[in-house]
């Protein structure tokens, strides 16, 4: 039973440089993810990864087709979708002089719960930076944060946008066992990713977009058997990443 | 009525600008500083002074030199026309007068020369019906006539208004603008910018939610701003208001309504942070000239009037005047209050037309 089904999702915009022009941002989109499957959306820049996303999390309007999560029409009940999910934006900026637990008490008020801000930053690793503030935050502790106010509200399904852009090697593993820690505990996850290797370690099932439209969906083993077939004889399974985080260690350096 | 997000994001916004102490600090310096100038300085003005180049010997000019000596308004220098024009160049003097030689009852029709610095116009206005005045009474004296009318000038407001008191209800007009499109357009346009938008539109808020958010949130920080400054100027520095401060306090709070409308509507209509900057300045200076905050509105050119009374400043500031040195009712004050709403609708519809609350994204 898909937790998010969508069908022939569509989003147009004027052309910049020729505004009697349209351009699709996402050409006629359908995508069935399970629940508690990690889903990974691939594609250059521009393909329209964020702006698919963005319409499933009902911040921007569905221009053509449908998208329903956990049964809700996302066209008709926004508000209701945005109680069931968790959003991490690409960029994460806060309230300036506000402390992390501060931020994560006034999310939850957003959705008309309360949370315990500690236990969301131990289990995101961040519990002795309760009285810091976002700004002070480096990188990788700076996106371990926008989960955690991801998950204020309980969420079922969880959106990360590019979560590990720029993060050093540390903090990306990091992020990653904290997404595998999600998923484990029955969270849908939905990403998109630039790094290849994030995509194949993290999800089960990868679409790979590029123009508006999914050009390639499938388990990350079969889309290397049938579009990468010679490359997986090659006998080097590991890379240079592997080695680095071998020499350099596991341990977080922010 | 009151959600539980609109309640905690209102506090969150009151909060984080009780927190910036620095923008507290300069928000409040500048009026205090120029109430506080004004309102220690505000005894008799300085007389003026004018220079006197007296050419005659005749009993007829010395009389006249005592008529203007005596006026408290003018500080008479006599010296030589040489020295004086020198000093009127300088800009020492505002004018000089030259009594000729043949002052005396047997001429007619005697000129007396006025020397003056033309860009004065305005205080060469305020001289002139002085100086014939003076001129008229002493010509009566020698003539023997009686003079037939005499003007007497009685206050029927019958109070006793100093600059500080008609000042004010301005500063604090002023005050209110820029604090609440301050609070307003440039806030919206920081936090869609920051992404700070995006990310609070993630949870199940509506943009409704958020507006009302900043609106309670500055309709208190700003009633708070105001309140330490009226405060001043009423315990500290004695200034007056004649009117019922229930009223004037009315009149603030939809005044902050407006302008905090009007600024969304200048967020909404600037891109970014330094178009909304341009906006605002466009927005404030020309009503800081045009509202009668600092002068009064008659000194202006006749046509820009009708243009100026309906300015957002000038509404407001006219009504805390007339409220606060007049002491007029709210039903005196009426058409003000048509003005207002006016400017409430039209700032409504700007800012919702125009911001795309669900493109956020920008």
């Amino acid at each position: 039973m898909p937790i998010i089904k969508a069908n022939n999702l569509v989003k147009t915009y004027k052309d910049p440089k020729d505004s009697n022009k349209y351009l699709k941002a996402v050409d006629g989109i359908s995508l069935s993810i399970n629940a508690g499957e990690i889903y990974g959306i691939l594609g250059p820049n521009g393909a329209g990864k964020t702006t698919t996303l963005e319409m499933l999390e009902g911040l921007k309007d569905i221009d053509d087709g449908t998208a329903f999560i956990n049964s809700i029409n996302v066209s008709i009940n926004p508000y209701q979708v945005k109680q069931v999910i968790g959003v991490q934006l690409q960029a994460n900026e806060y309230f300036d002089n506000m402390s992390l637990s501060e931020l994560l008490n006034l999310f939850s008020a957003l959705y008309s719960s309360s949370n315990d801000p500690m236990e969301l930053l131990n289990k995101v690793n961040l519990g002795d930076k309760a009285s810091a503030k976002a700004n002070e935050l480096s990188g990788g502790q700076k996106q371990r944060f926008s989960i955690a106010c991801a998950l204020v509200n309980n969420p079922l399904v969880l959106f990360l946008d590019e979560p590990t852009t720029g993060l050093d090697p540390q903090a990306k593993r990091s992020l990653w066992d904290l997404v595998l820690d999600l998923n484990k505990m029955g969270m849908t996850i939905v990403l998109t990713t630039h790094n290849m290797e994030e995509a194949q370690v993290l999800c089960q099932r990868i679409a790979i977009m590029d123009y508006g439209k999914i050009i390639a969906e499938d388990t990350p083993q079969n889309l290397i058997l049938q579009h990468a077939p010679d490359k997986q004889r090659e006998v080097i399974s590991g890379n240079m990443e592997d080695v680095f985080i071998a020499l350099t260690g596991h341990g977080l350096r922010d | 009525m009151f959600s539980k997000p609109q309640a905690y994001l209102t506090k969150v916004f009151i909060q984080i600008f009780l927190r910036n102490k620095q923008y507290i600090i300069f928000s409040l310096i500048l009026p205090l500083l120029i109430l506080g100038i004004v309102g220690l300085n505000d005894g008799d003005a300085d007389p003026i002074d004018i220079g006197l180049v007296n050419n005659s010997e005749s009993n007829l000019s010395q009389e006249f030199i005592e008529q203007l000596t005596s006026n408290n308004i003018f500080n008479v220098i006599q010296d030589s026309e040489d020295k004086l024009r020198t000093d009127l160049i300088n800009g020492d003097l505002m004018v000089v007068l030259i009594i000729p030689r043949a002052m005396n009852i047997e001429v007619d029709n005697l000129d007396i020369k006025l020397l003056v610095d033309k860009s004065q116009t305005q205080f060469i206005q305020t001289m002139e019906p002085i100086l014939n005045q003076s001129l008229l009474s002493i010509e009566r004296k020698i003539t023997g006539n009686t003079p037939m009318f005499k003007l007497v000038v009685e206050d029927v407001k019958s109070r006793t208004l100093s600059y500080i008191d008609f000042l004010l209800p301005g500063i604090m007009a002023f005050m209110l603008m820029n604090l609440s499109i301050a609070g307003s357009g440039f806030n919206v346009v920081e936090f869609r910018r920051r992404g700070i938008l995006k990310r609070l539109f993630v949870t199940p808020i509506k943009p409704i939610d958020f507006v009302i958010s900043i609106v309670i949130a500055r309709m208190v920080i700003v009633l708070g701003q105001l309140s330490i400054i009226f405060s001043f100027a009423l315990f500290i520095l004695d200034a007056n208001v004649v009117g019922n401060i229930f009223n004037l306090y009315f009149v603030i709070v939809l005044g902050i309504l407006m302008f905090l409308t009007l600024g969304f509507s200048l967020g909404s209509l600037a891109k970014t942070q330094e178009s909304v900057g341009v906006l605002a300045t466009i927005f404030i200076y020309p009503q800081l000239v045009l509202s009668g905050v600092f002068f009064p509105l008659e000194s202006l050119p006749v046509f820009i009037q009708p243009f100026a009374e309906i300015l957002p400043l000038t509404l407001v500031a006219d009504a805390m005047r007339s409220i606060a040195n007049d002491g007029l009712q709210l039903v005196d004050i009426y058409s003000n209050f048509i003005g207002i709403a006016f400017w409430i609708v039209i700032g409504m519809l700007v800012s919702t037309k125009l911001f795309v609350w669900k493109e956020v994204a920008g």
